[in-house]
Order: C-alpha cells, then structure tokens, then sequence
C-alpha cells in the first residue's frame, strides 16, 4: 500500500498496462515531447517510443478517430484530452461512432478503447475549461463512463478500463490530481492510499461506501464524493452521521449500493458539480423515488451547480459549484434540521 | 525507328480477360442488386423504409479498387455501400436482408442499408455521417504500422465529405505519419443536391490535397480497365513505402442522392441531359466494348450475364423476404461487447 497522489496513481496505472500489454498505446496533444501537459506522461516518449506514444496535432477528431479504427483492427489505444472540454470537437466521432458501431454492425467489432483527460472545475479557468460533461456521455449507449474520486480508483479504473472491450470515458478529476497525500489523509484516513498489486482493479458498475454513516445518505461521484467526505466530517461535529456513496462508474450505474444505503438512512443527497438540469443527478434522484420511495423519509435533495458558463471572477467561481457547506445544508434538509 | 518504340510503349498491355471478365460479372450484378433495391423500396412491401442509397453508374470505382486488394487489406466506406461487400464477395442475399431489417441480414437487421459491413472479408463499413468513416480509417492505418505489416487500408467517401472538419484533420495527420491508407473520393458531382461548384471554393478536388503535401491522382471512375491498373500500381507502391495517397475517381450516380431524392426533388438540381450524358459513359458499356473488341464477350454472353445477375438479385431479395425478422431479445443485445 502506497500513499500517492491522484495523477501518480493515473500515471502507474498507464505504466502497468503499457508495460503488460503492447497493443496498448497513448495518443493526444502533447503527450511525448512535451512529457504530458500535466507532467502525467513525464518519460512515456523516451520509454515506449514514437509509435506508442503518439503526439498529434491539435486535432481531436482525429485523435478519436485514430484510436477508433485502431480499436476495431485489435489495438488498445488510450486517447489523451488536454482537458475533456476538447472532446466536443470530437463528439460525433464518440457518440456517432464509437458507441454505435458495435450495435449498428450487429456485434462484429469491438471498439476497446479509453478517452481519458482531466474533467471538471479547476482554478479560475472559466467558460470553456471548467466543464463536467458526464452527462452528454453517460446518456448514450455504447459508452461506459468511468468517474473516479480516489488515487485507488484512478489506477484501478483505468487499468479496468484499458482492459474492457468497449470506448470508455474515462473523467479525471483535475482538482484532484495534484491534491497531497497527506491532505487526502486529513480528510479521512486511507484516502490515498493505493495497492501495489498490478493485478488489482476496480470493477466498473461497484459503487463504494467511502464512510459509514446512519442518519442521511450522500451520493456522488469524482471530485464531489471528496467534498461529500468533507461534508460529512463536518455533519459529524454536528452529531449527524452520514454515509457516503461514490458512484464510481455512471455507466454502468450501480443503483444498488445506493438503494442499500437508503434503506438503512431513509434519507439521501445527490451531488453532482455542475449543471443539475437533466444531469447525472437528476437520473440517480429519479431512480431512487422509483425504487427507493417506500424507504424515504423525506424528499431526495439535489446539489448541484449554478446553471451558468463558468464565471473567471473567484468570488463567482465559487458561487458556481457546490461545496461541503452546500451539502451540509441539504443533509440538513432531509432531517428537517436547522 | 523512334516512332515505333514510341508506339509499341503506348501499347495497352494484353488485356488480364479472365479478371475483367469477374469484374464485368460483378459489375452487372452489383447493378442489378441496386436496380431491384430500388424497385423494392418504391415498391413497398419488403420492408426497406429507411434511408436507401444506390450505386448505379458508379460500380467501376468498388470493383476495380476492391479487386486490387489483398485479403488481408482494410477498407470502409459511406453509407451507398451495399457494392463494397457485393465486390468483395458478402453474400448478395445477406446483404440485401440487411437492408430489409432481417435476422438474417450482415448487422442482424441492426444497421440496414447504410450500415453493411463483414469483419471476416476486412470491410470495416459503412457509416451514414458524411466525413465520419475518414478519422476511422486513419486508425486502421495506424494499426498497420503498428504491427508492421504491409497491409494497406483503403477509404471511400464522396465528395461531400470533403467539406467536413474532419476530413482535413485525418488527411493531414495521415501524410504526417505516413500512414498506408488510400483516399478515394468517389466525385459524382452532388452532395445530396449540392454540386461541387455550389460547395467547393476550388472545385478541383485533388488540387485542394496540394495543402497535405500527399501523393494525389484523378483518374476516370467509369473505366474499370484504366482504373484497376492504376490502382494497382498504387497499391503495389504504397505496400512497400507504407505511404498514403489521394485518389479521386470522376463518376456519377444515376439515380437520386438517396431513393427518396426522386425526379421531382433531382430536377432542382441537375437535368435529364446531364444524366443521359453520363448513361452514355456507363462503366458497364465501356468494359463490354473492351470485351467484344478483344473477342472477350459475346453478345448472347453478355445477355445471359444481364439475365443472371437479375434472377440472383430477385433471389437475394427473395431470400430476405423469407428471412425471418429480428426477434425482441435482439434489441438489447449487441450494446457492449
């Protein structure tokens, strides 16, 4: 067990299926010459070479389609957005092409590919570098959508999805990529730590129970189920406990560790960092009122951020997506609480 | 003396008979599988409601590039693709369920007319977003390379596709690695009902590949003989420099963009001499009179030709009205592998 930060956690596990696999290789921009935008492929050039480690121009429908064929011939590409912002570019090449080809061709390829790159709020990058777009994926089929909260989860999803025969999105969170390790440990013991065994994974489709708790349940994903943990330390001083449900994959959507736990809180919080309108949120609320509705004791609250761009201003920024305080409150509206 | 040599270089090289004689056949039947798709979706009845796209006039263009391939070669396409897998040797009445929406069908009815594909022959697809194939086959180009091997991957896609972000951004990154993929536009002068002149600003398609720096070549698309050849030079260069190369194949298509594009919608866009003029540079007429001047094809032969590929295109649509339908535990399956 080692204690690593996030993008370390990324990086080993990049390391490990490169090293065990040939036919896994990285595509995007500035991945080789430039060691990762992030430092996250410091040393793949010089280690794996040209071919596996391909810097292409700024051209993302290309980048997807390059890992698309490649997937179909039996390679395993991982497809490297600076920022996931920029797959929208290539959204057609996702959610046209890679997610439908195996249906439309009535199962004669798989598409085993990753799209992967940091996702989410940053620090002051505004309007078109700060987005969460989980939803415009996790509402097609075809896609898997992995979002990991934890550096145990960042390796262990990804070296799942780098095995897994279908396009995965894979949405890192950027906020948590460079957080310390002993910042992560403040937070709740454990929290960064990572196996070593390179044969450990995480499942897709397993939701975890990241704490124990018994009055209100919160549910989130990625960067979120970090402030749900904060939230909670924070309910705790308050003699509230609450249990915290990472989702860690939306497609597919364990429902089932999240209906286990209302039954025992009868109350739940849904948090998701941006928009809530149609979102993530909205399909885990609807489907605990349709299957969870006896064990509610009050309504399903949603946090969820402003409906807005991203604001550059911090004082705006902060408005716009919801913190452990948000979340306290909500918890606290399901216990009817001041 | 110079002139004779002169002469005996421009000298055609003795006629291959037997190969254009499979792909005179093949030519035939691709068109009457097209031209009986045509009448069944006007027709009504077979269950061919969707979008159907027909390759009639445009037939030399699959046929002698298909033919010029390896088994172990790649190749896709767009959404008029039924004559991709007719070339390659996919059963007709496989391919012609498939556009009835039958069990029985190359996608298990899943993907229809513009959705036919078959792994086992290396036909990758066909794909109903214009321009969305060409980044695809910028993979399977790179996992040639990838392995090493000689292979080449060959893409077809119109002209309309040239207009499309993604086109410029694959062909760029194709010369840049130098990735073994054959680019062919089939130029049949519309993007649905917008002609080259109305959608390009250099209408001269292969020129616009001057900016990628990639080998380029426009060729006659109707004439099977001149094609094949060239393009098995092509070929035979780019298996051992593993580079790409442009190729635009001048063609058109007969009937509308797609069956529901009829007289009326094509009068607003190209009239009845343009295409009598093209009907007179058919590629199955041009390849006949090759034929019969080489004493390669006799009339009664080429009837009997005509006459068989009509029965086996009304045996593959009889086959597919046979075929059962997909039955309701197939709509979930085939999602995920």
């Amino acid at each position: 067990m080692a204690q690593l930060r996030y993008i370390d956690a990324l990086k080993l596990a990049l390391t490990e299926e490169m090293d065990r696999d040939d036919s896994v290789f990285i595509v995007g921009e500035e991945v080789g010459q430039y060691q990762g935008t992030l430092g996250l492929t410091g040393g793949f050039l010089q280690k794996y070479g040209p071919e596996r480690v391909v810097d292409t121009p700024i051209s993302e429908v290309g980048i997807i389609g390059m890992a698309i064929g490649s997937a179909m011939a039996g390679l395993r590409p991982v497809a490297e957005m600076m920022r996931m912002d920029f797959s929208l570019p290539a959204y057609d090449q996702i959610a046209q092409h890679a997610a439908k080809i195996r249906y439309m061709f009535g199962g004669q390829f798989k598409v085993p590919m990753v799209v992967r790159g940091p996702s989410g709020v940053g620090n002051q990058l505004s309007a078109q570098h700060s987005q969460s777009l989980e939803t415009l994926f996790a509402h097609i089929p075809g896609l898997k959508v992995a979002v990991p909260a934890t550096p145990a989860d960042a390796k262990g999803l990804l070296k799942t999805a780098i095995r897994d025969d279908n396009p995965v999105m894979f949405l890192e969170s950027l906020r948590m990529y460079m957080e310390k390790p002993e910042r992560l440990e403040a937070i709740q013991p454990g929290l960064s730590e990572v196996p070593d065994d390179p044969e450990w994974m995480v499942p897709f489709g397993q939701a975890q129970v990241l704490r124990e708790g018994t009055d209100v349940t919160l549910i989130s994903y990625s960067t979120m189920s970090i402030a749900c943990l904060r939230a909670a330390n924070q309910l705790a001083e308050q003699n509230i406990s609450a249990e915290v449900v990472d989702l860690r994959t939306l497609l597919p959507l364990d429902m089932e560790t999240p209906l286990r736990s209302l039954k025992k809180t009868h109350r739940a919080v849904v948090v998701q960092e941006q928009w809530g309108l149609y979102g993530c949120a909205a399909e885990i609320s609807a489907q605990l009122a349709e299957r969870g509705f006896y064990d509610l004791d009050a309504p399903v609250q949603r946090v969820t951020g402003a409906f807005v761009p991203m604001p550059y201003s911090k004082p705006l920024e902060d408005l716009a997506y919801p913190n452990a305080d948000d979340i306290v409150a909500a918890a606290k509206r399901t216990l009817f609480a001041q | 003396m110079a002139k004779a040599s002169a002469a005996a270089a421009a000298a055609p090289p003795a006629l291959d008979v037997q190969k254009y004689r499979r792909f005179h056949e093949q030519m035939v039947h691709i068109r009457e599988f097209e031209e009986t798709c045509h009448r069944a979706f006007q027709r009504g009845g077979h269950g061919i409601n969707g979008y159907v796209h027909v390759y009639s006039g445009e037939e030399a263009i699959a046929v002698g590039i298909i033919g010029a391939l390896r088994e172990d070669d790649y190749f896709l396409g767009h959404y008029r693709d039924h004559a991709y897998a007719l070339a390659r040797g996919t059963d007709p009445g496989a391919v012609m369920a498939e556009i009835c929406g039958k069990a029985t069908g190359t996608s298990k009815g899943k993907g229809g007319s513009m959705h036919i594909c078959d792994a086992e022959r290396g036909f990758y697809g066909g794909y109903g977003i214009v321009g969305g194939n060409v980044p695809i086959a910028l993979g399977l180009g790179k996992a040639i390379r990838y392995r090493g091997g000689d292979q080449i991957c060959v893409c077809f896609f119109g002209d309309g596709s040239m207009n499309q972000g993604a086109f410029h951004e694959t062909l760029n990154m194709c010369q840049l690695y130098k990735l073994p993929v054959l680019w062919v536009v089939e130029n049949n002068k519309y993007a649905m009902g917008t002609s080259i002149e109305r959608s390009h600003a250099n209408p001269d398609l292969t020129d616009r590949i001057n900016s990628y720096a990639m080998k380029r070549e426009c060729i006659d698309g109707q004439d099977v003989v001149k094609l094949h050849t060239r393009v098995s030079e092509i070929v035979k260069e780019m298996r051992e420099t593993h580079e790409p190369f442009f190729l635009e194949c001048d063609t058109y298509r007969y009937h509308g963009h797609g069956a529901a594009d009829g007289p009326v919608t094509q009068k607003t866009y190209r009239t009845r001499e343009e295409v009598e003029f093209w009907r007179q540079r058919d590629p199955i007429l041009i390849l006949e009179r090759v034929l019969m001047e080489q004493k390669a094809l006799s009339e009664e032969e080429r009837d009997r030709i005509h006459q068989e590929a009509r029965n086996a295109a009304e045996a593959a649509l009889r086959f597919s009205d046979e075929s059962p339908n997909p039955t309701p535990d197939e709509l979930l399956k085939d999602v995920y592998a």
